[in-house]
């Protein structure tokens, strides 16, 4: 059994990757306005779309394996090369961060004073690490660009943060970086075990159990920090409280996916049977994300800090559906992953400009806006919706399918996570209430001097908008991308149960005996 | 699967109303208001009359690209046969000329109102499977009800309150049936019910819910009470399109159901007999309504080609005339501001076009030759007749009498000739408004189709989707075996008309209108409500006053607690750990960097000192 991967003859992989990463190491060292710095990351953001765009429409859909492959020798000795290489899966989420990345830049047009120029090549920097992060095929590559773009996260959140700047970044760093030790370690138990750190090459290995469960949780460590799950999604609260609002953004929408991707490009597919061994772990995690997330967003006066632990709740339902064994479940996964980027940076987006209006995230300070931004609060109820879970809008389908393979593994787990989506109503109907019709008599002066949203705000939101709409009527166009990676997934998995038997300590042991020549 | 979709009439409809609903007030909305309806509703019908010129293999091509998986059901929003095309064909014409009756309207809610109906109704038409199915018909009945509210008065506030309790009962009857359906056979397909066997109960429950659509005795007082309280553009809107929807799918789904024969018979005579006594010019119509649609129910029950063409041929030169006659019912309101026979009289000389125009309708919906109703009515009569159902087709004949008396004779007489009124302000001196020309060209253009059918049937003819055998032709034609003007059939419609006219000529003293409101079921359906809604729901009320306060206190109040103790939980317990260790490891690195950057000749000295420690140590050891 092998993996098939089809070469490209001209490497848009490449450039997608090291278009912005070029640009923005260009924009630190160019002695340039911050207005110029703006203009040429936005050139930049939207010049992206092209190869992305021309990656999409040469996509086989149909095809299994890699595509728009691209592979250079790197280190020969120890087998390192430069490779890259797209399935459905990593399309999708390439497509998610070209289209928040011009998104971004447009958001922070007025809200960065400061360092301007610095701000948007951090942008540029953290986008070509994030797109390295979802192409590389290469362990080594991958974990480059994996701690790569915590650097200029890092500095995103210290320098252009709030008030608690420094403790978040510090945090933030700190959680990540211990994360991605364990991921290290794994990557060379791979290759030590294997002697290769091509990633198609080792999904279709079959190494022994023990290793599995000891490389499952080195790996895992990693995804569930990024993810994230309780009890190590400290990070995250804090984290967007402080960034601005396209660090947010880029946070939510694209970091935390690459937990879930994490875990659906190597875990299950490599580590089959260590996947199989945690999975009540895992689920057990996950369920508790999601009421926890849910609560913990519920008794929140912040508005960032709500979103905050309410991602840690629709990324509790993502892996709900990653180890719920069903295939359903794993398409709910993909749809969540979307759909959260979507939905949840246009929710930041938006406090971002009403943060530029009032300078401050905090509930009370903020009530009653229908009647002064009905433009603003008309898109905030609209995503507030589409986050709990609004029928035909697009995170709707995702949840109703990992709820789904919820219940069909088991009962009562469905029975558990339903009170989590009934608390998603709650977290996300409360704060909208209070937005349009709440009311403290406070600060009700000032707010005269708030205008409705621009026409570049509504640049930045109206695309969010449509495709939360697009997707939620046609979830099938998303399914159709990402059905020969899932099935892969699925097979594999099935595959492992067979080899393996059901009841693993009993079994352990002889094999660990098989192991030691 | 959009480009199918430009083919379908509702696209054109929901995007003029949404249009509507965003476009900013101001003077370009108040110019926008009438022609943007118009212009979704023509190019609705252009979509309908580009169908019928396709052929069938782009129909079929066309019927798979409206085919919609959503999360692994398969919707079928596009199914293309020549019945679908013909209720889709009157349903376009009708809504156009629809928007000219009320492209004086500048009201944004009304217009968008009478946009989504229609729109809903070729939801319907076109739906292949329940489910689409039941999102036009819900469409359709909320649409709906706000062409009754809009009118504004308490009465309307109220008819339009139990129109959408009742039309809200039916979609759970529906919703019901098609679940029911579901689980039954595995699927969601719209099919033919009736052939072998008894009815399923997920098909009666179906069955049921058209019912109520269809207005069937005894679930048809909605109707009556609904529709003479709708605004007067409202009402030709509301005539058209919720009954003929139920009428389609009974073709559709119920073709030879015997029971159907029995409703539309009592239908049909339930109907004319209430319009007879009425009053109110409106209701009288509303009455009309049940009383016709009965004609096509029967002939949906008999099941043969005939009476299959006959029925819809029937809905379609139904929904012209009754459009026309309540446009010209509407008018009289316009004008008059009240529909109460007891109040008009002498509007001959004051509105002499309505007269004409009214009297097209009604000779139409009378059955005289040379008119719509007579090509299509007697189809059904016949139909009977030579399928030995001798009894149904004389309780048809009989109706027919009704009609012409009721509509024909009765309210032209008392509204336009008469004595006038007996209330102070006389109808013949009170001052009319004035009624506006798009109102006159739209009931102009019904009265010409009306005109048109009758005298030319096979414009019609050519359209009927029943092929001999009874099944539903994809393309060819369905032109039924059938001469209207046959000597008989002239013969006798003319002596049934011209006795029934000296009959009311001997009678009309009798049959002089009364002011108030005939008892017919609505009574029993707020008895009902009354008895057992009201105690009912007093009690449960009272139930969840308590229950919800005990959610309110306790469980709300413990959950918001819940909420503050995770926060609580995540900032001590989450956060202090890693910032406790992060302190701690910041503590173990400063007592550290103290070691490194202290003082260098005591480092030195300290580490010749451990060193010589060591090395004493590792001797002594290593002595022994």
């Amino acid at each position: 059994m092998y993996i098939e991967i089809a070469y490209s003859h001209f490497p848009l992989l490449s450039t997608l990757i090291f278009l912005p990463i070029l640009c923005g190491g260009a924009l630190l060292f160019l002695p340039l306005s911050p207005r110029a710095g703006r203009i040429i990351a936005l050139v930049v953001s939207l010049l992206e779309l092209i190869p992305a765009l021309i990656l999409l429409g040469r996509f086989d859909f149909t095809a299994s394996g890699f595509q728009a492959a691209e592979s250079l020798s790197w280190v020969p000795a120890w087998g390192l090369s430069y490779s890259l290489g797209i399935d459905g899966l990593s399309l999708l989420m390439l497509l998610l961060t070209c289209l928040l990345l011009p998104l971004c830049v447009l958001c922070s047009w007025r809200a960065v004073t400061r360092r301007g120029r610095e701000f948007h090549a951090c942008l540029l920097l953290t986008a070509g690490a994030c797109l390295g992060v979802f192409s590389a095929l290469d362990f080594v590559l991958f974990f480059i660009f994996w701690e790569g773009m915590i650097i200029p996260m890092y500095f995103i959140i210290a320098v252009w943060g709030g008030p608690e700047r420094r403790y978040a970044a510090l945090k933030f760093f700190l959680y990540t970086l211990a994360g991605g030790m364990a991921l290290l370690a794994a990557i060379i138990a791979f290759f030590v075990n294997s002697g290769t750190f091509f990633i198609p090459e080792l999904m279709v290995m079959k190494f022994g159990p023990v290793f599995q469960l000891w490389t499952f949780a080195a790996m895992g460590l990693a995804f569930v920090v990024k993810v994230p799950l309780f009890p190590l999604h400290a990070w995250l609260p804090s984290a967007h409280v402080e960034a601005p609002a396209a660090g947010s953004v880029i946070l939510a929408s694209v970091l935390l996916k690459m937990g879930a991707y994490g875990f659906l490009r190597f875990c299950l597919p490599i580590t089959p049977y260590g996947a199989e061994f945690f999975t009540p772990l895992m689920l057990a995690l996950a369920v508790i994300s999601i009421l926890y997330g849910g609560l913990a967003a519920l008794g929140q006066g912040d508005l960032k800090r709500l979103i905050a632990y309410s991602s840690v709740a629709h990324m509790g339902f993502c892996l709900l559906g990653v180890f719920s064994g069903q295939l359903s479940g794993l398409r709910g996964a993909v749809l969540i992953m979307v759909s959260h980027g979507l939905v949840t940076g246009a929710l930041f987006f938006l406090i971002g400009f009403i943060y530029e209006r009032s300078h401050s995230r905090l509930l009370a300070d903020m009530q009653n806006l229908g009647g002064r931004l009905p433009a603003w609060t008309a898109f905030f109820a609209f995503f507030a919706l589409a986050a709990l879970g609004f029928p035909c809008l697009a995170p709707f389908v995702g949840e109703f399918l990992a709820i789904g393979s919820a219940f069909a593994r088991l009962w009562w787990l469905g029975a558990l996570v339903i009170p989590g989506a009934m608390l998603g109503a709650a977290y996300m109907l409360r704060p909208s209430l209070q937005l349009i019709w709440g009311s403290t008599p406070a600060a009700a002066a000032t707010r005269r001097s708030w205008k409705d949203l621009l026409p570049r705000e509504w640049l930045v939101l109206v695309p969010l908008a449509a495709l939360t709409v697009l997707l939620g009527l046609l979830p099938g166009l998303i399914l159709k991308t990402t059905a020969r990676p899932l099935e892969a997934v699925r097979e594999r998995m099935t595959e492992a149960r067979a080899i393996w038997p059901e009841d693993p300590p009993a079994a352990l042991y002889p094999r660990i005996q098989e192991e030691r020549p | 699967m959009i480009a199918p979709l430009l083919y379908h009439p509702a696209f054109y409809l929901l995007a003029a109303a949404l249009l509507l609903a965003v476009f900013p007030p101001g003077r370009k909305f108040e110019r926008l208001a009438p022609l943007l309806p118009l212009a979704g509703a023509a190019l609705g019908l252009l979509a309908v009359i580009l169908l019928y010129t396709t052929s069938g293999q782009v129909r079929a091509a066309l019927s798979a690209g409206g085919v919609w998986t959503y999360l692994s059901v398969r919707l079928e929003l596009f199914r293309i046969d020549r019945l679908s095309l013909l209720f889709a064909a009157i349903f376009a014409i009708q809504a156009v000329l629809g928007f000219i009756y009320s492209a004086h309207i500048r009201e944004r809610a009304h217009q968008i109102a009478s946009l989504a109906y229609p729109a809903g109704a070729f939801i319907c038409v076109f739906a292949g499977d329940y489910l689409t199915l039941f999102v036009g018909w819900e469409l359709m009945s909320v649409a709906s009800v706000f062409l009754i509210w809009l009118n504004r008065n308490p009465a309307s506030s109220r008819a339009g309150y139990r129109y959408l309790l009742f039309h809200l009962l039916g979609g759970v009857l529906l919703f019901s049936g098609i679940a029911l359906n579901y689980a039954d056979s595995g699927s969601w397909l719209i099919a033919r019910a009736t052939g072998d066997g008894e009815l399923s109960a997920g098909h009666l429950l179906i069955l049921i819910a058209f019912c109520v659509n269809a207005a069937a005795v005894p679930l048809h007082a909605w109707l009556t009470d609904a529709y003479p309280e709708a605004t007067v553009a409202g009402a030709v809107f509301l005539s058209a399109f919720t009954t003929k929807t139920a009428v389609y799918i009974l073709c559709r789904v119920y073709p030879g159901l015997d029971i159907l024969v029995i409703a539309g018979a009592v239908m049909a005579l339930w109907g004319v007999c209430f319009a007879v006594m009425e009053n109110n010019a409106r209701r009288i119509l509303a009455y009309h309504i049940v009383s016709q649609v009965g004609y096509m129910l029967a002939g949906i029950g008999m099941g043969t080609a005939l009476t299959m063409n006959g029925a819809a041929g029937h809905a379609f030169a139904h929904i012209l005339y009754k459009g026309l006659l309540f446009m010209a019912a509407g008018g009289l309101l316009h004008a008059l501001g009240t529909a109460d026979l007891d109040r008009m009289g002498g509007l001959a000389k004051r509105l002499p076009w309505l007269l004409v125009l009214y009297m097209v309708g009604a000779v139409s919906i009378s059955g005289l030759p040379l008119f719509s109703g007579f090509v299509t009515k007697n189809m059904t009569i016949a139909g009977a007749m030579a399928d030995h159902y001798g009894v149904i087709a004389l309780i048809l004949e009989l109706a027919a009498v009704g009609t012409f008396l009721s509509v024909g004779l009765k309210l032209p007489w008392f509204a336009f000739m008469g004595a006038g009124s007996k209330m102070p302000g006389k109808a013949s001196h009170v001052p009319l408004k004035k009624i506006p020309w798009n109102m006159y060209l739209a009931m102009s253009l019904s009265a010409l189709l009306c005109l048109l059918i009758g005298l030319c049937p096979d414009l019609l003819y050519r359209l009927l989707p029943f092929g001999p055998d009874g099944m539903i032709g994809l393309s060819e034609s369905g032109r039924p075996d059938y001469t209207p003007y046959s000597y008989g059939h002239v013969l006798q419609s003319l002596l049934i008309l011209g006795f029934t006219a000296l009959g009311f000529a001997l009678t009309r003293r009798i049959l002089a209108p009364k002011h108030g409101r005939l008892a017919d079921f609505d009574l029993l359906y707020r008895l009902i409500g009354r008895g057992v809604a009201d105690p009912l729901g007093r009690a449960l009320a009272f139930a969840d006053d308590r229950l919800s306060g005990f959610w309110r206190n306790p469980g709300l109040r413990l959950l918001m607690f819940k909420a503050r103790l995770v926060n609580f939980f995540d900032r001590k317990v989450i956060d202090g750990t890693f910032d406790n260790t992060a302190r701690g490891f910041r503590g173990l690195g400063r007592a550290l960097s103290f070691l490194q950057s202290g003082n260098l000749q005591a480092m030195v000295g300290a580490a010749a000192l451990l060193a010589a420690a060591a090395v004493f140590l590792a001797l002594k050891l290593g002595g022994d």
